[in-house]
């Protein structure tokens, strides 16, 4: 037995006792597969909520957009209606039958104008 | 030892437990996997199909149709426009589900839409249909009021409908828009295409309501490209009193129908044109002769007399054989393939006339003998080939006019060629106007190119369209033909016109006074109306005016067709010139004409 080995020997012997510095046993923990499979899941889970979420979101705004046209076609026909009623208040029989219109006297004719 | 033997006994029966169960749990899956392979993979058409028919909803979405303008002064007013009205109907099966009560809802019908309770009552119990019409064109009002009253089984549907803001005027130039939303007659069934736009489509994956997801893709939507819109050549004070003047004359002459048209010479453009009797299109449905839907202006075509001989004068003077001041001996009659052209009684008889005369008097003979020299003496080859030419080639008679209206008739011209049937005779009499058929705006097209300097312009009525885009297109005037006339025999026809005007005046005529600071001319036609068992009604006559008025240069040119006016006297004369006398007055008494400077 050599020195060295002796003395390897005798620290094998004490190992035991002087390991309050740093541990020789390395212990490796990992994951079982029943967590693997739940972890998978609440991934998947998590990740159709965000996708419920933003496809909700987005037919809100289907909604949203849906509304502001049915309230532009809305004023669109209010336009509409408007205009014709505008155009019907100035038409010519509209203005041949008002009151002013009555009151106005006809042209001359051009064959009395020069006489 | 025993321990040691019970526990792996139960070790192996757990074992077993859990492989039974992760077989059957296999088994499941297995089952369920077949069964989604089954549905997702082998039924896959089956049932996309199926969803699709519940989520996926399609529609047009329909294009608003042009509007329709025209002048009034400086600006434009609406003539035709557009307006959302809704179709009431029932279905009569939901209303037998729902147990509406009928009777309740008639009354509601009919106080809200007005008509019969019965009438209602009825409808709504109708048998082996589930789309019964109660109303067409209710108003967004009346349909808030019915659908307030929540009658089961009540549906309405909403449509775009025309609306003529100026009720019935220009009503045949316009034309209608049927229920099916087609146009017809007039400027909406010629431009039926351009004034309809093309609709659009959504195709969307929609929720129940029918809202469309905006998430899902494939959703599609092509927006709809709407009609043009018009602005019409048409002035609307014009038309207006245009139409005034044929109403009091059709009553005034006893008129079976009149025909006017207003046309500046000097770009085609309709200022006006107007028949009547007339309808209101908005009430198109109530008119039973679909006759009256016609522009008989552009459809009608008929002998048009006398105001033929201002065409036969300016062909026979463009081609040189006549000038403008020549004379002639008038022997009064004529004797062509055995039947004798002649004249009326009032003309007298044979003797020197002159080219004038030949067109204040109205002599048949004068326009024979005008044909007769462009054959070089006789109605022969050369003289026919020669008048047809200018008839058809320079007056474009017997074509289209190509204007922006439905059923235009192209009238006829017998062609030259010797048919064995009196072919210099059928000419003798076309050069009085007679045995040939035009309209009032062949007419009225054809006298402007022998006055404006010899170009004949394609009559039109839409001077601008507006797209979709906001982008406007101005109509440009379109030239048919130049040289129609000479320059020179075009200025040489507008004093022959006037002295007719003239001349009338002086006989009694005494509504053809005009100012000096304007010109007036024109020419009256009495055309005898054909038999359709052969030859000509003795005793019935359409009257005609052809005539301008302007200052320095012509600036409207006015036809007049009179269909059978009872009147003592010539129908030209009483039926068509007093009718020219009312528009010419009505232009120049409202500022339209613009009087002579030099």
């Amino acid at each position: 037995m050599t020195y060295s080995s002796s003395l390897a020997m005798s620290r094998s012997r004490f190992a035991g006792r002087n390991q309050n510095a740093v541990s020789f046993r390395v212990e490796e923990r990992t994951l079982g597969p029943i967590s693997n499979t739940i972890i998978l899941i609440v991934l998947a889970c998590l990740l159709g909520l965000l996708y419920l979420t933003q496809v909700t979101k987005t037919n809100a705004y289907g909604f949203q957009i849906n509304s502001l046209q049915e309230q532009s076609a809305t004023l669109q026909t209010q336009h509409d209606d408007l205009e014709v009623a505008s155009a019907r208040l100035q038409s010519l029989p509209k203005v041949q039958a008002s009151a002013a219109a009555k009151a106005l006297t006809p042209v001359a004719p051009s064959d009395t104008i020069q006489q | 030892m025993a321990y040691t033997a019970s526990r792996a006994g139960s070790v192996n029966s757990t074992v077993k437990r859990v492989r039974t169960w992760y077989a059957l749990l296999l088994l499941v899956i297995g089952i369920f996997g077949v069964r989604l392979f089954y549905l997702q993979v082998i039924r896959y058409d089956h049932y996309k199909t199926a969803a699709l028919h519940d989520q996926l909803h399609q529609k047009v979405i329909p294009a608003t149709r042009g509007t329709i303008e025209a002048h009034d002064g400086e600006k434009t007013i609406p003539i035709v426009l557009n307006q959302k009205l809704y179709t009431v109907f029932a279905d009569p099966v939901d209303i037998k589900t729902y147990k509406t009560d009928v009777d309740k809802a008639a009354v509601r019908l009919a106080s809200t839409l007005g008509g019969e309770v019965d009438g209602y009552a009825k409808k709504l119990q109708a048998k082996d249909t589930r789309y019964v019409i109660l109303a067409k064109k209710v108003t967004p009002e009346q349909r808030t009021k019915l659908l307030s009253y929540k009658l089961a089984g009540l549906y309405s549907e909403e449509r775009d409908y025309r609306t003529y803001p100026q009720g019935s005027m220009a009503a045949q130039v316009l034309g209608f828009v049927s229920d099916e939303g087609q146009g017809d007659y007039g400027l909406e069934q010629a431009l039926n295409k351009q004034l309809a736009g093309t609709p659009g489509e959504l195709k969307a994956i929609t929720d129940q309501s029918g809202v469309p997801l905006a998430a899902s893709r494939g959703n599609v939507q092509t927006a709809p490209k709407n009609g043009d819109d018009l602005v019409l050549t048409v002035n609307m004070g014009m038309q207006a009193q245009l139409e005034r003047i044929l109403a009091d004359q059709y009553k005034k002459t006893k008129s079976k129908g009149l025909s006017a048209v207003i046309m500046d010479p000097a770009t085609g453009k309709i200022k006006a044109m107007a028949n009547y009797p007339s309808y209101d299109p908005a009430k198109y449905s109530e008119v039973n002769d679909p006759k009256i839907f016609e522009n008989a202006s552009v459809s009608e075509a008929i002998e048009p007399g006398s105001t033929m001989k201002l065409l036969t004068a300016a062909a026979a003077l463009d081609q040189g054989v006549i000038k403008p001041d020549t004379t002639y001996f008038d022997p009064s009659k004529f004797v062509i393939d055995d039947f004798t052209v002649k004249n009326i009684e009032e003309d007298g008889g044979a003797r020197q006339q002159s080219i004038a005369s030949v067109l204040n008097l109205s002599l048949n003979t004068g326009a024979t003998w005008m044909l007769m020299q462009m054959g070089g003496g006789s109605i022969n080859t050369k003289a026919r080939t020669a008048w047809y030419d200018y008839l058809t080639s320079h007056f474009q008679f017997g074509n289209d006019s190509n204007i922006e209206q439905g059923y235009e008739t192209a009238g006829l011209v017998t062609k030259p060629a010797n048919n064995g049937a009196g072919i210099n005779l059928t000419y003798a009499n076309m050069s009085f106007g007679q045995g040939i058929l035009v309209t009032p705006l062949q007419m009225t097209a054809a006298v402007s190119s022998i006055i404006n300097g010899g170009t004949y312009y394609q009559p039109y009525l839409v001077d601008s369209t507006t797209d979709s885009n906001g982008k406007t297109t101005t109509t440009k005037p379109k030239v048919v033909k130049q040289n129609v006339v000479s320059p020179e025999v075009s200025r040489a026809m507008i004093p022959l016109m006037e002295y007719i005007v003239d001349e009338h005046y002086k006989e009694g005529f005494s509504y053809l006074n005009f100012s000096d600071s304007y010109a007036v001319g024109g020419k009256t036609g009495t055309a005898q109306i054909a038999n359709p068992s052969g030859g000509y009604y003795a005793d019935k006559y359409n009257g005609t005016y052809t005539g301008f008025v302007g200052g320095n240069d012509a600036q409207y040119v006015i036809t007049v067709f009179n269909t059978q006016p009872s009147v003592n006297g010539y129908a030209g004369s009483y039926g068509g010139q007093p009718i020219f006398g009312d528009i010419a007055h009505m232009l120049i008494d409202n500022g339209y004409v613009t009087p002579k400077t030099r």
